[in-house]
């Protein structure tokens, strides 16, 4: 039987925002769980990052906001996922935000959120649990 | 109805019996400070070996400044109640900083946001999605006009949060407004954050190369030393490089090594330490274990008064006392259970005014969530002022001075933050480790460390990793959303700008502030006079940039109009 590809993760910023704490540490504790991380890093814009995960096949694409940003890049995101097909790719997002708007981030096609004080072992869970449903 | 047939309502509650019998016999798991320092149960006349009162810790307002700067701390002046604010456009921030004032906050305290501290105009195609949201821009003179619109700007004491190489802007900015205003800038009071070479830390990175940062920083600090004697020209940010996820010792040895940069420019300008060491403010971090941040700031006050006189050799007491304002931890603060972080941030602030702090600021509980709704600003005001009104802890300087524990702590992280501080200077310094990127590779071990204690369990944070509950649907007390309208305004104000100002008036004054970059002079007497003329940030920052050798634009998409 083959090896079974590692799930790839594409994690990211988007816009001007500079808080990286968060992306940067899912992306290391991802990488320890045996996931391949691919951290594109800070002033992303929607179409670099479609880009890169196309690029890169990735499984999954992870988006860390904090700013307030959320509402804003998240609908043009999404428009480019549906603008190249991604529509196997998992799309998550981190960091903070108003509980409000998650549901409203769903709505615009989030697969999942995940909130600052996260913990680690959910994050994993749900990505190795939703690759596989959408792949 | 007879009572007794009544009939007991049933329990809808569950409870386990046998976990709350565990409960009840429950003790802590760890016996470890938040930075990891391995605690005695009990701290006695033993821990402190060979004390020497007067040389270590004297009395508050002697040096070496271990239990305060001032001789009576509190009963002199309560410390500055600044709350941080920067909302939307010029006038929304404004209205914030007079509603804050007008219920008792007695330090204005505005934030600029990401395209500002980028140095991007409002009109700046990276900048349109995102001006105002967490924070301030300031494009022209226009916008500072806004800003302090009918404030005497004689009278108050305005701390500008303006930190990369966009700082030397804010400055030219702010000056150009109180001249115009006729204000005499000898009587300006407040301070400007001004420290880029921390905020590449904070992702700005390609706004503060670090030789643009030590020449812009510098030329904001030899500037006030020269014009505004009573203004605060840098406040080395030691808070963000704590919100990185270091350790206490690591937050003060880093923090110190990056204002060893800005002194030894300033010297080999020619200036004297005694000249402008006064002016040197920090901003520092109070995170939730209240004893090891007040024996943290005791630490940095003893280790900043040994250091600017002894490796300085200042002869001025005010040059060698540590002065600092608190910002409490955001990351700290979680967005389940919010309430609790009202709780938090009241600790935190205990420890800051038990640690002698100069000027506070108390995060606003919904801080994880949003930027502050009015009410959850006042909200944080009044507990600076609960602190300051209700408790008592303002009647006494350093009242945990003396603490067998907490004496012995102050020098245990000490002796760990000279330890580390050694470490860079084995590194060739902190401009080296800098650039080698040991720094951020400090940081990254660090914050992943941090997480793995919460995924273990090694460090608890209620309501993420114990007590947890099912998560809230909605912020208590509404969430503080920043009006579209006002960047869509702002944008379009900056774009009538530029298409009605003299151009023959601002390109003398651009092509000056390029002689002078050029020339090596300081450039904020011109940087004053462009602003006046209706230059604007990115041009400022742009103009310069290019003399260094940087792209005019840091996001490289736009070119020099000049």
């Amino acid at each position: 039987m083959a090896k079974e590809r590692k799930i790839k993760i594409l994690v990211t910023k988007v816009g001007l925002d500079g808080h990286d704490r968060g992306a940067k540490v899912v992306s290391s504790l991802l990488k320890e769980a045996g996931m391949e991380v691919i951290y594109l890093g800070m002033y992303q814009t929607p179409e670099a990052i479609i880009k890169a995960a196309i690029d890169e096949d990735v499984d999954v694409i992870g988006i860390s906001y904090l700013s307030g940003e959320h509402l804003i890049f998240t609908p043009k995101i999404v428009e480019e996922m549906k603008k190249n097909d991604l529509d196997d790719v998992l799309l998550i997002a981190g960091g903070t935000f108003p509980v409000e708007d998650i549901p409203v981030m769903k709505e615009m096609g989030i697969d999942e959120v995940f909130g600052a004080g996260s913990l680690t072992e959910p994050i994993i869970q749900y990505i190795r649990e939703h690759v596989r449903e959408k792949r | 109805m007879n009572k007794d047939t009544k009939q007991p309502e049933k329990n809808t509650i569950e409870v386990n019996w046998d976990d709350y019998l565990k409960a009840y016999y429950e003790k802590p798991q760890s016996v470890k400070s938040w930075s990891g320092y391995d605690l005695k149960e009990i701290y006695t006349p033993k821990d402190r070996t060979e004390e020497n009162y007067e040389k270590d810790v004297a009395d508050a307002g002697t040096y070496p400044f271990t239990r305060g700067i001032h001789k009576n701390m509190f009963r002199g002046r309560y410390w500055t109640k600044r709350e941080v604010i920067g909302i939307g456009s010029p006038a929304d921030t404004h209205k914030r900083v007079r509603y804050l004032v007008e219920h008792g906050g007695s330090g204005l305290n505005t934030i600029a946001d990401v395209t500002y501290e980028m140095g991007l105009d409002a009109d700046h195609p990276w900048a349109v999605n995102e001006v105002g949201l967490t924070g301030v821009n300031i494009t022209s003179i226009r916008d500072m006009e806004t800003l302090t619109k009918d404030i005497p700007l004689d009278k108050v004491s305005w701390s500008v949060i303006t930190a990369s190489t966009a700082a030397s802007v804010s400055m030219a900015q702010y000056v150009s407004v109180a001249e115009n205003n006729g204000f005499d800038l000898t009587k300006l009071r407040g301070s400007i954050q001004n420290d880029p070479i921390h905020f590449r830390y904070c992702g700005f990175r390609p706004a503060c190369p670090l030789d643009l940062s030590i020449k812009l920083g510098s030329d904001v600090m030899e500037f006030c030393t020269r014009r505004l004697p009573k203004w605060y020209y840098t406040t080395v940010n030691m808070y963000d490089l704590r919100e990185q996820g270091i350790t206490a010792p690591q937050e003060v040895a880093f923090g110190f090594g990056i204002a060893m940069c800005y002194i030894d420019e300033l010297i080999r300008r020619g200036l004297d330490i005694d000249e402008f060491a006064p002016r040197f403010t920090f901003y520092v971090s109070c995170h939730i274990d209240i004893f090891e941040e007040v024996a943290k700031i005791r630490a940095a006050r003893r280790m900043w008064a040994r250091l600017i006189k002894e490796k300085y050799g200042a002869k001025d007491p005010k040059s060698m006392q540590f002065r600092f304002a608190v910002h409490t931890a955001g990351c700290s603060l979680v967005p389940q259970q919010p309430l609790n972080n009202i709780v938090r941030i009241a600790y935190e602030g205990l420890a800051a005014v038990l640690g002698g702090v100069q000027s506070l600021h108390c995060c606003s509980y919904d801080e994880p969530m949003c930027l502050p709704t009015e009410k959850a600003h006042l909200q944080a005001l009044r507990t600076q002022q609960i602190l300051a009104y209700e408790t008592g802890i303002t009647n006494v300087a350093d009242p945990l001075g003396g603490s067998y524990y907490v004496e012995g702590l102050t020098d245990k992280i000490e002796e760990d933050s000279l330890k580390i501080m050694e470490q860079v200077e084995e590194l060739g310094g902190m401009e080296e480790a800098i650039r080698t990127e040991w720094l951020d590779r400090q940081f990254e071990a660090e914050a992943v460390d941090r997480q793995k204690e919460l995924d273990s369990g090694e460090k608890l944070v209620v309501g993420v990793n114990i007590f947890t509950s099912e998560p809230e649907k909605t912020t208590p007390l509404g969430v503080q959303r920043v009006p579209e309208q006002s960047a869509v305004e702002q944008v379009e104000d900056v774009k009538k700008l530029k298409r009605t100002r003299n151009m023959d008036k601002l390109k003398d004054a651009i092509k000056r502030l390029r002689d002078d970059a050029e020339e090596g002079k300081n450039v904020i007497p011109a940087m004053v006079e462009a602003t006046k003329a209706f230059g604007t940030t990115g041009e400022l920052l742009g103009t310069v940039r290019q003399v260094f050798v940087y792209s005019y634009d840091p996001m490289e998409i736009i070119e020099s109009p000049f």
